[in-house]
């Protein structure tokens, strides 16, 4: 049976639903505002306005924020914490470092727990996992006493090495469910992060005990609701690591979902590059006030084995997505009698000068609205009209103090920022082993394109693409997704003499865990694909590189250490500019990784539709000169069309910038491809 | 004020520079082999032009701020300009030139465009080995000699090929030969980075317009700096404190400070200083010169990048000969410990001439625990050495923080028990806050940590535990904090302190408790808020006791309290 597959993600300000129609192989989108407070009812909008019949809906994937949100308001659960004795004070130390150098009042992000807040359970293990001194159960009493005297919601359960055997963890779980009950939320560090490092197993487990609650109640509400307006099949999650869940199995393994929503960016950068094979791409996703990064490799997202959330780290794979602090909102001012632009930012509020929510600075926002790039009237969906004469009083002033007109003022502000957000992606690219010039440019976000053509310029970057609803491209690229399932065990051996048969066997272990867990979310079991990769390091070094170990078959052949220490050589050579091929290596983390496919759209050629005719245009400044420009409807834009900048592309979400020396290609998706024909464009810089 | 160049061009040129420093440390923390680069940033990278001046610096270890250019300098002083030639670098470690220790090496890269020396592409990165007398480095030297390889300045890369039989003697010369070459190989494609990116720039805007910005920066940058020093009430301000010993001898070291203050311009005179010691705590001028810029941007400019133009308002005067102003051969292993010192007294002597950016003392120095020995089955030697976390000092506003690295050791996170147990004969048995060793006050400083760690099997301690004779200060009637303390075998018949020691022996079983100090506080500990004793109570940061003692807090019968 044909029929809808839908994707929800929450923003800040709407909540985005795609459709792909089964029968037609075409998309659609829309959008509600986001209704903080009860997310739900945005949802529901949101879809209402892309299937008619929730019924017709054969598949359904959401992007969530609200664990996030709970943590970034600091709203979760009130979390008891089980430490092992000896070692309560883990989490409040949180490792001792400073992300900020030159300041003498550092304070560390405060922790979601305080020192009264925990309970130290007698009880240890070494590190092979041998019992020291078996676990006390009083203590545990103990410690459900305090839970339920002291008001706490939820518990937060990481001893030492339970990742290697998580049996007294487990007695912990035992000894409460009995004094608590099962309705309490209890979260256990060896089923979230089966990974040694104490403090950030910790601090997983926190965030896990501190959010999962709410976001379980959230999903159980959304399903229902669904169910009410008459969907029939079950709701997916997009998870962290750029793969699906079940809502069903979140409920276990809710940290996952945690990041899900700026995730789906990236996937549809994944999408994309199946769709127009280009497969290195850099994906720049810029709002009115954020500006986030995101790189796929030969195809695949870049999808770290952990992460940092206001500074709390997570064990968990998570696609990089890298926030630079310069976008939209970013102030022009001046300094000691010089130009600066950002870091500062003027928020939504009080905003740009042209929001008239009472700023006065000049914003990158308001240059690219007194330079006519932006249709005052179109801005935000045309939710809020923009005033155009505050941009320019604003930039006015500031231009006085530096000789320059309003002109040359807003001008200068994005030559300025671009220059800026260039170099912060080219120092993330240096800092990853890549040559952007190697990589295309995808711009979306309803900022995105107006400024990507000219971060490609100072990237040595020759194409650009613009994707469709690139207003809503996160939710275009769950409609992508695989499902997915990640396992870790601690294996830290030395490649030469690590006993392979037990790396063998704790691999079985983990894909038969994926595998079950897989099935038990409606998937064949012939359709399941399992990965097997280790993280190893040259001895002596901290930081380690995720190598593929191959199938299990491989494993049992006789040169596959001397194949795993090639692979490391040469992925350490690629990452790092350097590698050493008679430096002994060692194994740290084996981890599985489960996916089972669900489809996914196919997308159909677009129909031809009418060009439009009755061209508009407008003087627009690039660099020094005034450009007569077309303004063009994305709407008008008949597939398969070709154009020369400079051109102005408007839409409901987003307005698209093709400077001069820039041509346009639209391609039979709708996507538009941009290339660069001037090897050598006008130095929009000089003066 | 104005410059020659479009000021949209000025900030475009500011900022394209500053990137080519941020894309050399990038390269350079990419490509490290040891974590002592890569996570304690350990590692300072400079751009600097056709005369040294800083035109980009990235954000390493503070204390490595804004002395790179005396390397180039040293070496064209020396050899003469015409040295330079496109496809050299160069590598020196000489603590008398460099200032640091023979662990920080400098490997330097002249810039050319078509036969024009454009400047310069520098990094300084700390080697975990050199080959001392001891793994890892010295307690007890006393002379350089004894503290590893010293390299005067020489071409490491000729005409851009890297001359191998000294790459060789160079790596031969430490313990971790493999990390010796890697982070060298990491340093010399930093500075190729920079002499990559720099000429394009150059090329880009014409060299002229790249001068004229420089010019404009610069000036911006010492506008900045000048206004900021008129701000501050002209005057002598005097702070001075002591280090416990120098390593050798049971001596407490004096280090002294005196600022004046004089319309927009700072001088900080650390010529009163005690004389160089026998132990490894001397350094050399350089590193003065740098802890005392450190301490000026601290209080004066903490977030901008500095360049060339700054620090053009401040003068550093060092005395030869004092523990500040190390000459050959005064061993200098441990240079830091007077200038993480320094950088607290300058903070100190200015804290009521400049009070929105000063803070009470922090428990200062690095508090290191080197353990090693020979696993008994494999034979092959383990060596455990870690800086211990402390309490932060308070400020008017706000409590000091707690058990956070010390100022010189970076972003360095401590060892996970887990990693620690499974890598070393060690349990750590007890890790967590020491109670009421923070400085009290009406803003507490941070408190300090304990650490307990039992011995497995037979193992060897070095100690360097510091800042006993001066713990941290408070500030405004806040308290000091408590001092370190390293215990052998606590409670037993054998106790011992060893706050310094060199290669004491231990058996299996033994038990070593380390504590470090507090941070000190800010304001009177009368006027607390009743709700911050309370919660320090409850979250067994201060006792009962303290609470009640110091505070005047009223005891709550119904209080269920820690033990």
């Amino acid at each position: 049976m044909s029929g809808f597959r839908v994707a929800m993600d929450i923003g800040g300000t709407f909540t985005d639903a795609v459709a792909y129609d089964e029968s037609t192989g075409q998309y659609s989108a829309g959008k509600a505002s986001t209704t903080p407070g009860e997310l739900s009812v945005g949802v529901r909008r949101a879809m209402g306005n892309v299937v008619q019949d929730l019924a017709e809906v054969s598949f359904a994937v959401h992007g969530t924020t609200q664990g996030l949100n709970a943590f970034l308001q600091r709203r979760g659960e009130r979390v008891l914490l089980i430490a092992s004795a000896g070692a309560g004070d883990v989490y409040q130390i949180a490792r001792g470092n400073r992300t900020e150098l030159y300041q003498v009042r550092y304070r560390k992000p405060q922790p979601l727990v305080t020192r009264s807040d925990t309970v130290e359970v007698r009880g240890r293990l070494d590190p092979s996992g041998r019992e020291v001194a078996p676990l006390c159960p009083e203590d545990v009493v103990a410690a459900a006493r305090k839970f339920r005297d002291g008001g706490y919601s939820s518990v937060a359960v990481a001893l030492l090495f339970s990742y290697e055997r998580p049996d007294h963890e487990l007695q912990v779980f035992e000894v409460l469910r009995r004094e608590l009950g099962d309705d309490v939320s209890i979260s256990l560090s060896h089923r979230l992060a089966r990974e040694w490092r104490e403090y950030e197993r910790t601090s997983t487990t926190v965030l896990d005990a501190y959010t999962a609650p709410i976001v379980r109640t959230y999903l159980e509400e959304l399903s229902a609701g669904l169910e009410t307006d008459g969907m029939s099949v079950p709701l997916h999650v997009m998870q962290s690591s750029g793969g699906i869940i079940t809502a069903r199995s979140a409920h276990d393994h809710t940290i996952q979902t945690l990041l899900s929503g700026p995730v789906g960016g990236a996937m549809g950068g994944v999408s994309l590059a199946r769709l127009t094979g280009q497969k290195n791409l850099i994906c720049v996703d810029m709002g009115g006030t954020s500006f986030d990064v995101s790189l796929i490799v030969d195809g695949s997202a870049d999808v770290s084995t952990e992460a940092s959330l206001e500074g709390f780290p997570l064990l968990m794979p998570v696609v990089n997505i890298h926030t630079i602090g310069a976008g939209g909102g970013s102030v022009a001012y001046l300094e000691a009698g010089g130009l600066r632009v950002g870091p500062r930012s003027a928020g939504a509020s009080p905003g740009p000068a042209c929001y008239s929510r009472g700023g006065t600075e000049p914003t990158v926002t308001d240059a690219n609205v007194a330079l006519g790039r932006v249709d005052p009237s179109e801005f935000a969906g045309g939710e809020f009209a923009l005033d155009v004469g505050a941009a320019h009083s604003a930039l006015a002033d500031l231009g006085a103090h530096l000789g320059l007109d309003a002109q040359s003022t807003a001008q200068g502000i994005l030559d300025v920022v671009n220059a800026k957000m260039a170099q912060a992606i080219r120092t993330l690219t240096v800092e990853k082993g890549i040559e952007p010039r190697d990589y295309s440019l995808v711009a979306f976000g309803g900022a995105g394109p107006m400024h990507a053509a000219f971060l490609a310029e100072e990237l040595g970057i020759d194409q650009m693409l613009v994707p469709r609803f690139p207003g809503a491209f996160s939710a275009w690229g769950m409609l992508e997704t695989q499902l997915r399932r990640d396992s870790a065990r601690g294996f830290p051996f030395p490649h030469a003499t690590a006993d392979l048969e037990a790396l063998k066997s704790a691999f079985a272990e983990m894909g038969e865990e994926l595998r079950s867990q897989i099935e038990s979310e409606g998937v064949d079991t012939e359709s399941v694909v399992l990965h097997h990769a280790i993280d190893a390091r040259y001895i002596g070094q901290e930081y380690t590189l995720t190598i593929p170990a191959g199938s299990l078959e491989q494993l049992s052949h006789s040169d596959w250490r001397t194949r795993m220490k090639t692979a490391f050589d040469s992925a350490h050579q690629s990452r790092f500019g350097h590698s050493n091929s008679s430096a002994p290596i060692e194994f740290v983390i084996a981890r599985t990784t489960g996916f089972g496919d669900l489809g996914r759209a196919e997308p159909s050629p677009l129909e031809q539709s009418p060009s439009g005719s009755d061209s508009e245009s407008r003087p627009v400044r690039f660099g020094a000169t005034i450009h007569d420009t077309p303004l063009v409807r994305r709407a008008e834009l008949a597939p398969r069309s070709r154009m020369h900048g400079p051109l102005i592309i408007s839409e409901a979400t987003a307005t698209t910038v093709i400077p001069p020396g820039w041509r346009l290609e639209v391609d039979g998706y709708g996507v538009l491809l941009a290339a660069r024909v001037d090897e050598d464009p006008e130095e929009s810089t000089q003066p | 004020m104005s410059s020659p160049v479009n000021p949209v061009t000025v900030e475009i040129i500011r900022n394209a520079l500053i990137a080519v420093a941020d894309e050399m440390n990038a390269t350079l923390i990419r490509s490290a082999y040891t974590p002592i680069i890569y996570e304690m940033k350990d590692c300072s990278v400079a751009l600097l032009d056709a005369h040294h001046r800083v035109l980009g610096q990235s954000a390493g270890l503070p204390i490595f701020l804004g002395n790179l250019e005396a390397c180039t300098i040293a070496i064209e002083e020396r050899y003469g300009r015409e040295v330079w030639a496109p496809g050299d670098v160069w590598i020196m470690n000489d603590p008398y030139v460099t200032g640091t220790h023979l662990h920080d090496m400098t490997v330097m890269e002249p810039i050319f465009d078509s036969f024009e020396l454009l400047g310069f592409a520098a990094s300084r990165a700390h080697w975990l080995d050199v080959g001392s007398k001891d793994p890892g480095g010295t307690i007890d030297s006393t002379d350089v000699f004894q503290e590893g390889l010293r390299l005067a300045p020489v071409k490491i890369v000729e005409g851009g090929v890297q001359i191998a039989p000294l790459t060789e003697a160079i790596g031969r010369n430490s313990r971790f030969y493999h990390g010796a070459i890697g982070d060298l190989g990491a340093q010399i494609a930093c500075c190729h980075t920079g002499a990559k990116r720099l000429p394009e720039i150059f090329r880009r805007f014409g060299p002229q317009t790249v001068l004229d910005a420089r010019d404009e920066i610069f000036a911006q940058a010492e506008r900045l700096e000048r206004a900021f020093i008129a701000a501050i009430p002209d005057g002598v301000y005097r702070a001075q404190g002591t280090i416990d010993s120098d390593g050798i001898n049971p001596v407490e070291v004096a280090v002294k400070v005196e600022v004046v203050i004089d319309g927009e311009e700072m001088v900080i005179d650390l010529s009163e200083s005690d004389d160089a010691c026998t132990g490894p705590v001397n350094c050399g001028a350089t590193q003065a010169v740098a802890a005392a810029r450190v301490a000026y941007k601290l209080l004066v400019d903490p977030h901008r990048p500095a360049n060339g133009g700054s620090f053009r308002p401040l003068k550093v005067e060092v005395r030869d000969g004092s523990v500040v102003g190390a000459i050959e051969p005064h061993p200098v292993e441990w240079y830091f410990t007077p200038l993480g010192l320094l950088i607290d007294l300058v903070v100190k002597a200015l804290s009521e001439a400049v009070p929105e950016r000063a803070a009470a003392a922090s428990y200062g120095d690095s508090m290191v625990i080197f353990l090693s020995g020979i696993n008994p089955e494999s034979k092959q030697p383990w060596l455990h050495v870690e800086p211990t976390v402390g309490g932060w000092g308070a400020w008017d506003g706000s409590d000091g923080e707690d058990g956070l690295i010390n100022n010189v050791n970076g972003s360095l996170k401590d060892m996970p028990i887990e990693v620690l147990e499974t890598k070393y004969p060690l349990r750590l048995r007890h890790y967590g806050y020491r109670s009421d060793s923070c400085g009290h006050g009406e803003f507490r400083g941070g408190v300090g940590v304990e650490r307990e760690f039992e011995i497995l099997e037979d193992a060897s301690m070095s100690t360097w535990f510091e800042r006993s004779c001066t713990p941290a200060w408070g500030l405004a009637g806040g308290w000091t904090a408590q001092p370190p303390d390293v215990v052998l075998n606590p409670g037993g018949p054998d106790e011992r302190h060893l706050l310094k020691c060199a290669n004491v022996r231990l058996s299996k079983g033994d038990v070593v408790r380390t504590k470090t100090g507090g941070g000190g506080g800010f304001g009177e500990p009368a006027a607390r808020d009743r709700d911050a004793v309370r919660a320090d109570v409850a979250d067994g940061l201060i006792s009962p006791y303290v609470g009640r003692q110091i505070y005047g807090l009223e005891t709550e019968p119904n209080q269920d309290s820690h033990e």
